[in-house]
């Protein structure tokens, strides 16, 4: 019986197509940059372009292009308010102005990092508990302006 | 002692509603078996805990922590086909929700999967597409192109390699049916791919997965392994492999030609039609891409037979579809019709009316690019040309409600700046007609409009439809321009003098 090997999957190089992009694929090694780093440092540009083989203006365009890849480190914790439709009509104004309004008294720490990234973001899909917050990988929703202190007090 | 076994959801929009805190408090439980299972899509009435009943399952909607002692007496269980809500549904695609571990393939297996693909796989490639010519199904991911069309367009392109891609980059607000299918049945996907590849000749398969969705990523990724393990991933004597890819957070990318560029690793930007992916796609090579919904339409289609599906629906708008309602009603959730109903039957009979305190002031159907309705029109049969008539779109099938607290003004003005910012740029039509539309309604919001604006609006919006070389400039004026329409007065309001 000839055992087959497992999917390979997810590794920019381990792709079985027969025949693999003769491209170097530039989103997903700046996403693979940011799932280790957090970020990518708009200094390192002129390094991965060299070692992909592109010019400079190809990484910087994909970076620029993407709003989920970051230039700058984020905070300890990222939260995202949903901008979605369902939560516009669920009026999420008011759940991101609470945000706001404690995560700017909390971001005063001094000598720390940012605790808190505050994005807003287009739908999460989670638009029949609108409205939504979602902190790190966790999804919240039916969020009231009234329960953001008890929600993110436990991300520290 | 008796053991008691309990379903609970494990779909990400019932965690939102707190399915793990039940979930943490039930496991720590010697007399409980918790079963996670996907989500029957009932959202309000989530997080919902079911148990075996004589009849079927027996359901406890809204469950806090204080309600287990008399769930697990079995005191105040509803059966499951007393909730309206969920009887009068037709369930085809979604049939396996809120009953299914989404990751046993066994129980897929039990419940009739795999049926489409052996069926398939007996069938020689023309006669599959020619089974899909009679169901008469269409795209469900905006477009609605006959889905045999594209089929047979790879299928006769000469080539070496070909492609099937996923569109699973579910942009549209108010939609989640694709999350739903790929967190809670993944191998129903997974089995459309297979049908398509055995059809078309295909040698890899990819599915563009957006980065908002990080459960669904992982849940079909694990599919595809068990899959691959069950030695299923096997199309005429070659290994087929299916590979999740990771977007990052464009809208447009859900454009077809877009999310192949991203795919090929570039900015997301929009390649000109034609050639149409189907002849020159991924790489250039032949490529089939459908949204997530689609290829999971397709095994009940090959088990059931063309003539099933098109019995279903309307004229032209053949099968079922899943509307996800949402926005400001007394029932959010997913909901799985044939298509024909109006617009106000299912907002009364699924929506459940307004939510508590709200009056109705308009429904956008089809995400941020959809048209606005206010009351008087909503009598329009849900189907893909009473909505084309009217100029508006089905796209995903999101149905958002507003209320009478929300100011079309400051709603318009939040479409287009949603497209200015997610416009790629490529055409000149959107990439600048969005930018100054949103200008010009930022003045108008801040009392600085005219009427020469509200005819410089009209006529951006028409040659932004007519011009643009995508869906995202040519319907981007139809969500504003409807606005206007049916709520002229709060525009010319707020014009100085």
């Amino acid at each position: 019986m000839i055992t087959r090997p497992p999917l390979a999957m997810m590794e920019p190089s381990g792709s079985r197509s027969a025949k693999p992009p003769a491209k170097p694929n530039i989103l997903k090694t700046l996403l693979t940059i940011q799932q280790a780093n957090g970020h990518v440092p708009i200094d390192s540009v002129p390094h991965i372009a060299h070692s992909l083989g592109v010019t400079e203006a190809d990484v910087a365009g994909v970076l620029s292009y993407y709003p989920d890849l970051r230039t700058n480190a984020p905070g300890r914790h990222v939260v995202r308010v949903c901008m979605g439709e369902s939560c516009i009509a669920n009026h999420c104004d008011r759940v991101l102005q609470a945000v706001d309004e404690y995560v700017g008294h909390l971001n005063c720490e001094p000598g720390r990092a940012l605790r808190y990234t505050v994005e807003k973001t287009s739908c999460m899909g989670n638009c029949a508990l609108s409205p939504t917050v979602s902190i790190d990988d966790d999804v919240h929703g039916r969020v009231t302006p009234g329960n953001i202190a008890t929600l993110l007090e436990p991300y520290r | 002692m008796t053991i008691a076994r309990l379903y609970l959801s494990n779909d990400t929009s019932s965690k939102a509603a707190g399915a793990d805190r039940l979930a943490e408090l039930l496991e720590a439980r010697p007399d409980v078996q918790l079963v996670r299972t996907s989500s029957r899509g009932a959202f309000y009435l989530e997080p919902m805990i079911e148990r075996d009943g004589p009849n079927g399952r027996l359901v406890w909607p809204r469950v806090t922590a204080g309600d287990l002692t008399s769930l697990l007496e079995g005191r105040g269980g509803k059966p499951i086909d007393e909730i309206p809500y969920l009887a009068q549904q037709t369930r085809a695609t979604f049939s396996n929700f809120g009953i299914t571990e989404p990751l046993a393939l066994d129980e897929y297996q039990a419940r009739g999967g795999f049926k489409g693909l052996e069926a398939a796989m007996a069938l020689a490639p023309e006669s599959i597409v020619q089974e899909l010519r009679i169901s008469q199904l269409r795209g469900r991911g905006g477009a609605a192109f006959p889905v045999w069309n594209k089929w047979e367009a790879a299928r006769q392109a000469d080539a070496e390699e070909k492609y099937i891609v996923v569109n699973a980059d579910e942009g549209d607000a108010g939609t989640y049916c694709d999350r739903m299918i790929l967190e809670g049945d993944p191998f129903r996907l997974i089995e459309g791919v297979l049908i398509c590849a055995h059809t078309i000749g295909a040698t890899k398969g990819y599915i563009y997965c957006r980065q908002e969705y990080p459960a669904a990523a992982r849940t079909v990724r694990t599919a595809i392994q068990k899959a691959d393990e069950a030695e299923l991933l096997e199309v005429d004597g070659r290994t087929f492999s299916i590979e999740v890819i990771s977007g990052a957070g464009s809208y447009v990318c859900g454009e077809e030609t877009a999310l192949l560029e991203s795919l090929e690793g570039r900015r997301g930007v929009v390649r000109a039609k034609p050639p149409y992916p189907a002849v020159s796609g991924l790489f250039g090579r032949p490529t089939v891409v459908s949204n997530v919904l689609t290829f999971a339409t397709v095994p009940n289609i090959l088990a059931r037979g063309g003539a099933w599906h098109a019995s279903l629906g309307t004229e032209r708008s053949r099968g079922t579809i899943p509307l996800q309602i949402g926005g400001r009603v007394k029932q959010p959730g997913l909901v799985e019709i044939p298509f024909g109903m109006t617009l106000r039957q299912v907002l009364e009979k699924f929506g459940g009316g307004m939510a508590d305190g709200a009056t109705f002031k308009a429904v956008q159907v089809g995400g941020p690019l959809g048209s606005l309705f206010p009351e008087s029109r909503l009598d329009i049969p849900i189907c893909y040309d009473a909505f084309s008539d009217a100029g508006a779109i089905l796209g995903h099938g999101g149905i958002v409600v507003y209320d009478d607290r929300t100011e079309m003004v400051a709603l318009a003005r939040h479409f287009m700046a949603f497209t200015a910012e997610e416009s790629c740029g490529k055409c000149t039509p959107c990439r600048i007609g969005s930018v100054r539309a949103r200008e010009v309604l930022d003045a108008i919001l801040g009392g600085r409009g005219s009427q020469e604006d509200l005819a410089l609006l009209a006529d951006l919006g028409d040659t932004m439809k007519a011009t643009s070389l995508c869906a995202l400039g040519g319907r981007a004026p139809y969500p504003v321009m409807t606005a206007i329409e049916h709520f002229s007065e709060e525009f010319t309001r707020r014009l100085p003098g």
